[in-house]
C-alpha cells in the first residue's frame, strides 16, 4: 500500500525584489517587480508503509518545500499529492491528527515551561486519551532517556535534550507518516548517534513511514534503505543509498602497499594515482577494469597488501549535485 | 585638534547615514503621531464649550484658551522632539550588561560623547524627514496661533529652551542609563522616570492646570523642561523677567546633569574594571 | 466524527494555565508589569481628576450629562475593555507577526485545530488584568456614588447590569476583530511596527465618549468611527447603558446605536475572520 503518492507536484513562488530608497519603496506600494523561484518543479513519488526514505540535495534543492507541500503547510501551483489517502493542503483535521514534522531548526514547545506542559496541550489539541498519552510518553521518554527532564523549563535544557523533547512532542500521538526536517542539525556527535538510534528503534517497533532530509550522510547511511536526490526541484536519483555509488560513480580506489623498495616507478598505466606514501600507493581505477588492473598488477610486483575501497559518498553525491548543476546551466 | 574634530565627523556621518536608511517608516510614524492631537482638540473643545456654557470663545482655564490648549499640545510635540530620548538610558545599560562597554575602554573614543553624536545624528536625521509632517500639521493649525508669531526675543527664547531641553535630556537619561553599572536592570527605574516624565514634564497637560501642592513641585523638578516650558515661552505665558532665571535654572540643571554623569562614568567604570567585566 | 474534535474551552484552559506556569516562574516580573500597568491607569485618573476640577461640576461636553461619577463608569469600562484586549488577545497577535518573520508559521498549521483560535488564544498575559481590577474597583465607585447620589439617583436592574457585560463582549469583539485583521495583513506588508502604532492610534479615538466629537468637522470622524470603523461603540455603548449619562437618551444614542452595535460586532467578526483566512491562503501560495 502506498502512503504517499506525488504527481508532477510543482511549487513556483514570487519573489520581491525590494528596491532601495524612499521614493522606490514608496513606488513598491504600487509597483512591484518580482522573481518567479521554481522551488519544486514536477516531483513524483511514491512512498510505501513502512519506509524509510531520505532526501538528499544542497541548500535550495526543494526537500525542506517538498516536506512542506507534503504537510500541507503550503499549496502547490500544479500536481497532485495524497498522503494517506489525503489531500495535504485540504488540511482535514483528521489527516493533520495522523502525521507530524519536525524541523530541526524550529521549536514548537513553550520555551519558558517544562517540556510536560506542551505535552499536556498537545494532548487537549489532539485529543489523546489520557491513559494512551502516559503510556506513549512513558515509552518515549524511556527510550530517549529523558525522563528526569520532564519538569525543567525547555530554555535549560542543552541543544540535544531539546531536540529529543522536540521529537517526543511529535510523536506523542503516534503519527503513522512522520517528517523529519534535519533532526540531527546544530548537535554533537553523541546526540547525534542517541537520535539515530532511537529513530531506528522507533522505527523498526512502529513500522512509521518517515521522510527524512539531512546533511549528515551518518543519518542516511544508519536509518534509510532508500535514498531520493533532489536537485534544482527535481528528482535525480531514486534507489539504493549502494545504488548511488554504482549509477554515479565510475572508480573504485585501491590502495596498495609494496614489499621494501619494490615500489615500481611508474603506476599511471594502472589508473590515476591520488596518493604515493611509500611504500603505499593510493590509485584511482576505472569500476570496470578494476580485476584486470589488479591481476596485473599483482603478478607483476611484489605486493604485501590490497584493499579496494567505494569512493568516500559525499564526495560521489556532491559530484551529483554539481553534475544536475553544470547540466541545468548548460 | 584636526584629527579629533574629524574622528567625530566621521562618526556623525555613519551615525546619520544609518538613520537615513528608515526615513519612509519616519514620515510615516511622525504623521501618525500626530493622530492623537485630533482627539485632544476635540476633547479640549467640549470642555471648553462645556466651561463656558456652550460658547468656546469666552471660556478659560488656567489662563489657557481653547485656541491656547491646541497650540500648546502642538508645541510640546516640538518639545518632546528635541527632549526625548527614545532607547538612550535602555540602550546604555543594555550595552553595561552586554559588555559592548568594553569598546570604550579600548578604543580611543569617549563614551559619553560618542553617545551624544549619535544622538545628534539620530536627531539630525529625525528633523530632516520629520520637519514635512511637523510643517504640514502646523499650517493646518495655524488658525489655533492666535497671537501670531512672538516678537523676536521669544522666538529666541523659544530656540535656545529647545535646545538646552536636547541637552537636558541627554545628560539625564545618560545618568539613567549609567546607573546600570550598579543595578543591572534599569527598566523599572525607566518606567518609574518615563511615568512622572509623561505626567509632569506638561506632556499630557498644561503644568499651570495643577492644583496647589502638584505646581510647587514641578517647579522644583527638571522635567518641565522638556515639554511645558518651551511651548509656554512660545506662547508668551512667562514674562520678560522670568524668562532669563527660568533659563538660568535650565542650564543648571544641565551643568549638574553633566557632572552627574561624568561622576558616574568614572565610577561606574573603575567599578567595572575592577570586577574584571 | 465530532467528539474527534479538540474541546476548544479545554485547550483555552490548557493555554491560560501555562501562561500562568510561566509568569509565576517570573514572579518579579509579573509584580513590576502590574505595577506598571497600574500607574499609568492612575495618571490617566489623574488627568480627568484635574480636567473635572476645572470643569467644576460641569459635564465634559455640554448638555452630554458625562459628569464626573458617569464619566468614571466611562473611563472604568474603557480600561476593563482594553485589559481584557491586552490579556487575552494582544500578546497572540504580537506573536503572530513574530511567528510569520520567523517563519515558524508552518506549526500553527500542522495543529489539528482551527488556525485562528489556536493564534489567537495561545497566550494570557495574566498581568494586564491588573487594570481589569482597576476597573472594577472604579466602576463600583462610580456607580455606588450614581445610585446613591441625592439629586435624581440612578436606579439600576439585573437587566442593565448583564447587557452591560454583553456590550462590553460586543466592544471586546470588536477590538479583535481589528487586530487581528491589521496583524493578518502583516502577511502582506511583512513589517508590523507601524501596524502597531496605527492600532494604538485609531483606537485612540474610542477612548472618548462620542459626544466631544458630535461639532463641526468631528461629525465626520463620528461617522468614519461609527459605520466603517466601528470603534466608537466599543466603550460609549456599555458604558451608556450603565451609567446613563442623559436621562431620557437622545434619539440615536439609546436602542438604535444599542442594535447597531449588535450588528457591527458580527460584521467585524465576519470579515476579520475573512480577512485572515485570505491572507493565510496568500501566504500558502506565497511562501516556500
Amino acid at each position: 500500500m502506498n502512503v504517499i503518492e506525488l504527481k508532477q507536484l510543482t511549487k513556483t513562488y514570487r519573489v520581491y525584489q525590494k528596491k532601495e530608497g524612499l521614493l522606490a519603496s514608496l513606488g513598491g506600494l504600487f509597483q512591484r517587480e518580482y522573481r518567479d523561484v521554481n522551488a519544486v518543479r514536477g516531483i513524483d513519488l511514491t512512498v510505501a508503509k513502512g519506509e524509510f526514505v531520505a532526501f538528499l540535495g544542497p541548500n535550495g534543492a526543494g526537500k525542506t518545500t517538498t516536506l512542506k507541500l507534503l504537510s500541507g503547510v503550503i499549496n502547490p501551483t500544479s500536481g497532485t499529492a495524497q498522503v494517506l489517502g489525503y489531500v495535504p493542503w485540504e488540511r482535514k483535521n483528521a489527516y493533520r491528527r495522523r502525521f507530524a514534522l519536525v524541523m530541526g531548526q524550529k521549536n514548537q514547545l513553550w520555551w519558558d515551561l517544562p517540556a510536560n506542559e506542551s505535552y499536556r496541550l498537545h494532548q487537549q489539541i489532539y485529543r489523546i486519551e489520557p491513559a494512551e498519552f502516559t503510556r506513549t510518553l512513558d515509552e518515549l521518554t524511556g527510550l530517549l532517556g529523558v525522563r528526569e527532564l520532564l519538569r525543567q523549563p525547555v530554555r535549560e535544557l542543552s541543544l540535544g535534550e531539546r531536540m529529543k523533547m522536540e521529537l517526543i512532542a511529535a510523536l506523542l500521538h503516534s503519527p503513522e507518516v512522520l517528517f523529519l526536517d534535519e533532526p540531527t542539525i546544530g548537535l554533537d556527535v553523541i546526540a547525534q548517534h542517541n537520535v539515530r538510534q532511537f529513530l531506528k528503534q522507533y522505527q523498526l517497533e512502529r513500522q512509521t513511514t518517515i521522510l527524512l532530509t539531512s546533511h549528515y550522510m551518518k543519518d542516511v547511511a544508519a536509518l534509510c534503505e532508500r535514498v531520493v536526490v533532489i536537485a534544482h526541484g527535481q528528482i535525480e536519483y531514486d534507489g539504493s543509498l549502494a545504488g548511488i555509488l554504482d549509477r554515479f560513480s565510475g572508480h573504485k580506489i585501491v590502495t596498495l602497499a609494496f614489499t621494501e623498495n619494490q615500489m615500481p616507478p611508474d603506476l599511471t598505466p594502472f589508473g590515476e594515482i591520488l596518493e604515493v606514501l611509500p611504500p603505499k600507493v593510493k590509485l584511482r581505477i576505472d569500476r570496470n577494469v578494476v580485476a584486470e588492473k589488479l591481476a596485473s598488477l599483482l603478478s607483476q610486483h611484489s605486493v604485501e597488501d590490497v584493499s579496494v575501497e567505494e569512493p568516500p559518498l559525499e564526495e560521489v553525491i556532491a559530484d551529483v549535485f554539481s553534475r544536475a548543476t553544470r547540466s541545468k546551466e548548460a | 585638534m584636526y584629527v579629533r574634530a574629524h574622528t567625530w565627523w566621521t562618526i556623525l556621518r555613519i551615525a546619520l547615514e544609518e538613520r537615513l536608511v528608515y526615513r519612509g517608516d519616519f514620515a510615516l510614524g511622525t504623521l501618525m503621531r500626530f493622530l492623537p492631537i485630533i482627539t485632544q482638540i476635540f476633547l479640549w473643545w467640549a470642555i471648553f464649550e462645556s466651561i463656558g456654557s456652550g460658547s468656546v470663545e469666552t471660556a478659560e482655564i488656567a489662563n489657557f484658551t481653547f485656541p491656547d490648549m491646541v497650540a500648546y499640545y502642538l508645541l510640546t510635540m516640538v518639545g518632546r522632539a528635541f527632549s526625548s530620548m527614545p532607547g538612550l538610558a535602555s540602550g546604555v545599560a543594555r550595552q553595561i550588561r552586554d559588555g559592548e562597554i568594553k569598546k570604550f575602554l579600548i578604543q580611543p573614543v569617549d563614551m559619553v560623547g560618542f553617545l551624544m553624536l549619535n544622538r545628534i545624528a539620530h536627531k539630525l536625521a529625525y528633523y530632516s524627514v520629520a520637519i514635512l509632517p511637523f510643517a504640514l500639521v502646523f499650517y493646518l493649525c495655524r488658525g489655533y496661533f492666535t497671537a501670531g508669531w512672538p516678537d523676536p526675543l521669544t522666538l529666541a527664547a523659544f530656540v535656545s529652551s529647545l535646545i538646552l531641553g536636547f541637552l537636558l535630556g541627554f545628560f539625564l537619561e545618560t545618568s539613567i542609563g549609567l546607573i546600570g553599572f550598579w543595578f543591572l536592570e534599569v527598566s523599572s527605574l525607566l518606567f518609574v522616570y518615563m511615568l512622572f516624565s509623561f505626567f509632569l514634564s506638561g506632556h499630557m497637560f498644561p503644568l499651570d492646570l495643577l492644583p496647589e501642592p502638584w505646581n510647587l513641585l514641578v517647579d522644583l523638578l527638571p522635567l518641565k523642561y522638556m515639554a511645558y516650558f518651551p511651548a509656554a515661552v512660545f506662547l508668551g505665558k512667562v514674562s520678560q523677567d522670568e524668562l532669563m532665571l527660568q533659563l538660568g535654572i535650565q542650564v543648571a540643571w544641565i551643568v549638574f546633569f553633566i557632572f552627574l554623569s561624568r561622576y558616574l562614568w568614572k565610577r561606574g567604570v573603575s567599578r567595572y574594571s575592577g570586577f574584571g567585566g | 466524527m465530532s467528539e474527534q474534535q479538540p474541546v476548544l474551552v479545554r485547550v483555552f484552559l490548557t493555554f491560560a494555565r501555562n501562561s500562568l506556569v510561566r509568569e509565576m516562574t517570573f514572579r518579579t516580573n509579573f509584580f513590576i508589569q502590574c505595577v506598571s500597568a497600574i500607574s499609568w491607569t492612575l495618571m490617566n485618573l489623574g488627568f480627568y481628576l484635574i480636567i473635572f476640577h476645572h470643569l467644576n461640576r460641569k459635564p465634559l461636553a455640554d448638555g452630554s450629562g458625562w459628569q464626573q461619577n458617569e464619566f468614571f463608569v466611562f473611563l472604568a469600562t474603557t480600561w476593563i475593555v482594553f485589559s481584557i484586549v491586552q490579556a487575552f488577545f494582544m500578546p497572540n497577535v504580537q506573536e503572530f507577526s513574530e511567528l510569520i518573520r520567523t517563519g515558524n508559521l508552518d506549526f500553527v498549521f500542522l495543529k489539528p485545530i482551527d488556525t485562528q483560535f489556536l493564534i489567537s488564544f495561545a497566550k494570557v498575559d495574566w498581568s494586564a488584568l491588573a487594570n481589569f481590577v482597576m476597573g472594577i474597583l472604579l466602576l463600583t465607585v462610580g456607580v455606588w456614588r450614581l445610585t446613591t447620589q441625592s439629586n435624581n439617583p440612578l436606579s439600576l436592574n439585573l437587566a442593565n447590569v448583564l447587557l452591560y457585560w454583553f456590550y462590553v463582549a460586543c466592544g471586546v469583539t470588536i477590538l479583535y476583530s481589528l487586530m487581528i485583521s491589521l496583524a493578518a495583513t502583516s502577511i502582506w506588508l511583512g513589517r508590523n511596527q507601524s501596524l502597531y502604532d496605527f492600532w494604538f492610534y485609531i483606537t485612540n479615538f474610542s477612548r472618548y465618549p462620542m459626544e466631544i466629537y458630535a461639532r463641526s468637522w468631528g461629525w465626520s470622524l463620528w461617522g468614519l468611527f461609527t459605520f466603517v470603523i466601528p470603534i466608537l461603540i466599543v466603550i460609549n455603548v456599555p458604558a451608556r447603558i450603565l451609567a446613563r449619562p442623559l436621562r431620557p437618551e437622545g434619539p440615536w444614542l439609546g436602542l438604535p446605536l444599542s442594535g447597531f452595535a449588535i450588528l457591527a460586532t458580527l460584521v467585524c467578526l465576519v470579515i476579520s475572520r475573512r480577512v485572515f483566512s485570505l491572507a493565510l491562503q496568500s501566504y500558502r501560495s506565497a511562501s516556500s
